[in-house]
């Protein structure tokens, strides 16, 4: 190993350990060891400027083809991945627009009293409804809200909220690994290899449909006492609070509505129309912030800026492994342990990832992990796509194991505590760990009989 | 009493300082917070004070826990900031208070009306005090001093900007050993009486 290689090493290292411990904000941990990296590992051990400038990637965001792809060039995977910031600052812009407007209220009141507050029904409508609209927007934004109204309603209607949260969780991240923009390692994943959504939907969407039908069987079988007892007892549904009143502009509530639904539109059509994601986010929090008209500047403010500087930091630190060329030595013993077996790489991959990512979080893991498959299809001459599934669902899913394997969990968990219902490591994982185990296994099975 | 008064008392284990809140607060006739606390807590979440008192003046576990976007699932920090809310709304209500732990000193720090106080002792004393206390041995009653401190100190260092038992960030460090409970409580009624008529 070359020094710069080692320097690389440690400052990825050292990045992944002060994330864990948490006394400095993320943000400030990738930032300052991604300058680390610039300046230590590219300017003073390689005095190589080029990497600086590769890693830094400015350039790609002043060519065409980073907002629209005629044909089916690919993205730069190396350094800073721009597309998957823009896309995600969009995002985030149209989800406060959505947010100021009542509309996620609004849609689990609504279902919830289409539903008739009935604990089982609720239980599955939830569940679904968290997956359908992970698949778009954010996962924390999502759990935020789900888990907040499933408290209010469990209060009014005196149930335990802890088994619908935990499972409404679980569909979150299964719903995020559908789409290329349902989860950060799908986003970055789709934009550093130039995967489409319908890429996405036809392979991760499918195995997360096949796995959310069992999903969905499962967790109804584990807290099914809970729910039939709850079912029982007779509840007055008249105290429930209207769904209309949770919209707070009738006018932003339409237009945020029409937003959303161009986005998705846009997302499904990206690979037809040739627009990139980056164009998609950056078009759809362009509409937002015009029809917000002074509401505009509070939108803006309301961004999180911390995670957006987070990700450049974190591009950068895993640029500078990319650049020294260490994860070609990692992609090396996967192929080696492998011995060039396609199943044995996915397994490898999979599982790897899983449980990585069960562990510690898997926006670094999938960012640092694209650049070992890379050179893993490139050596043993294997499907990158294969292993890209492979990559995606690992990570989306293993972190639905822990309490803080992914944010969905964490905010989960943050609000189920907040309203005095503590969900302790024992009591998150006997359910969900053994649900990961069978989604991880389902996308194997499937992955093996497609593509091996 | 008219004028809002807000004592913070930050202590050692097993140097008296609960005991020297208790009597301060009698002896001014106001409110003490300490752990119960958590009982006003516990009844706004419609949940047994069981619940919550593991996770009370304790460090949040790193390893763990994570915290995201603000939001953290640590229950020993939800908790902290549950408490720290709790008695900020009670200092903005203009009550007189004395407060037991709880960073105090650090999350009223903007009260004009706050004193803080930190109370300390010799070694060999608060280790008496903890084995007459909890009927232990010697060497169980400083295993469990050193272990309550250390926890406290976390737990202060984790939510403040501040350090814990550090002379600089309180109004009044005093060693309880020196004089004893009762006289330690008169000293800091004189310096109370003396910074209320100020």
């Amino acid at each position: 190993m070359t020094v710069a290689q080692i320097l690389a090493l440690l400052i990825f290292v050292a990045m992944f350990v002060l994330i864990v411990m948490d006394k400095i904000e993320r943000q400030y941990v990738t930032l300052g060891c991604g300058l680390l990296t610039l300046i230590v590992v590219f300017g003073i051990v390689m005095r190589n400027t080029d990497a600086i400038m590769a890693t830094l990637n400015l350039r790609s965001i002043f060519t065409v083809g980073f907002w629209y792809i005629g044909g089916s060039a690919e993205e730069a995977s190396s350094g800073i991945n721009w597309a998957t910031i823009i896309f995600i600052a969009g995002m985030m812009v149209m989800v406060e627009g959505m947010e100021k407007a009542g509309f996620f209220r609004w849609l689990c009141m609504r279902l919830a009293k289409m539903v008739h507050y009935k604990p089982i029904p609720l239980f599955i409508v939830f569940m679904l409804m968290s997956f359908v609209l992970a698949m778009f927007i954010d996962s924390i934004t999502v759990i935020l809200f789900l888990a907040a109204v499933t408290v209010e309603i469990s209060r009014l209607l005196k149930f335990d909220p802890v088994p619908m949260i935990l499972s409404e969780i679980f569909c979150a991240n299964l719903g995020g690994s559908a789409t290329m923009c349902g989860d950060p390692p799908n986003i970055i994943i789709g934009t550093s290899l130039g995967y489409s959504f319908g890429d996405f939907i036809t392979n991760t969407g499918a195995m997360a449909l096949i796995s959310l039908v069992f999903v969905v069987i499962y967790f109804f079988f584990v807290f099914r006492k809970e729910l039939v007892a709850e079912e029982a007892e007779v509840v007055d549904t008249s105290c429930m609070p209207e769904p209309k009143d949770a919209i707070t502009n009738k006018k932003d509530f339409i237009i945020s509505c029409i937003i959303f639904a161009c986005a998705v539109v846009l997302l499904i059509t990206h690979a037809q129309t040739g627009l990139t994601v980056a164009f998609i986010g950056g078009i759809i929090a362009l509409i937002t912030l015009i029809v917000s008209g002074k509401d505009a500047v509070q939108l803006l403010k309301k961004v999180d800026y911390n995670t957006l500087l987070f990700f450049v930091g974190l591009f950068v630190v895993v640029g500078g492994l990319e650049q020294t060329g260490i994860l070609e030595v990692a992609a090396g013993l996967i192929g080696k342990v492998s011995q060039g077996n396609l199943k044995l790489m996915v397994a490898i991959i999979m599982w790897g990832s899983a449980v990585a990512s069960a562990f510690v979080d898997n926006i670094p893991f999938a960012a640092t992990m694209i650049p070992v498959i890379k050179s893993l299809s490139a050596v043993q001459g294997v499907d990158l796509s294969t292993l890209a599934w492979g990559l995606s669902m690992g990570t989306d899913i293993g972190g639905s194991a822990t309490p803080i394997g992914a944010s969905a969990n964490v905010v989960g968990t943050s609000v189920a505590a907040k309203n005095g219902h503590v969900i302790g490591w024992g009591k998150y994982c006997k359910t969900a760990a053994p649900a990961t185990i069978i989604v991880v296994t389902i996308s194997m099975i499937f992955i093996f009989l497609r593509y091996c | 009493m008219e004028k809002q008064t807000i004592i913070s008392i930050g202590r050692e284990f097993g140097s008296g300082g609960h005991e020297i809140a208790e009597k301060i607060a009698k002896d001014m006739g106001i409110q003490l917070y300490d752990r119960g606390i958590l009982d006003a807590i516990a009844t706004d979440l419609n949940v047994h004070v069981n619940v919550l008192e593991p996770f009370d003046e304790k460090p949040r576990n790193f390893i763990l826990t994570r915290r995201v976007n603000g939001y953290s699932n640590s229950m020993e920090e939800i908790l902290a900031d549950m408490q720290f809310e709790f008695i900020k709304r009670k200092a903005e209500e203009g009550e007189s208070f004395v407060i037991v732990g709880r960073c105090a000193e650090a999350v009223l720090k903007d009260f004009d009306n706050l004193i803080s106080i930190f109370v300390n002792g010799d070694r060999k004393c608060k280790v008496e005090r903890v084995k007459e206390k909890y009927h232990l041995s010697e060497a169980e009653a400083f295993t469990k001093m050193t272990r309550h401190d250390k926890k406290r100190k976390q737990y202060h260092n984790r939510h403040t900007d501040t350090k814990w038992g550090d002379s600089r960030y309180y109004d009044l460090c005093i060693n309880s050993s020196s004089l004893g409970i009762d006289k330690t409580v008169k000293v800091l009624e004189n310096y109370i009486n003396a910074r209320m008529d100020k």
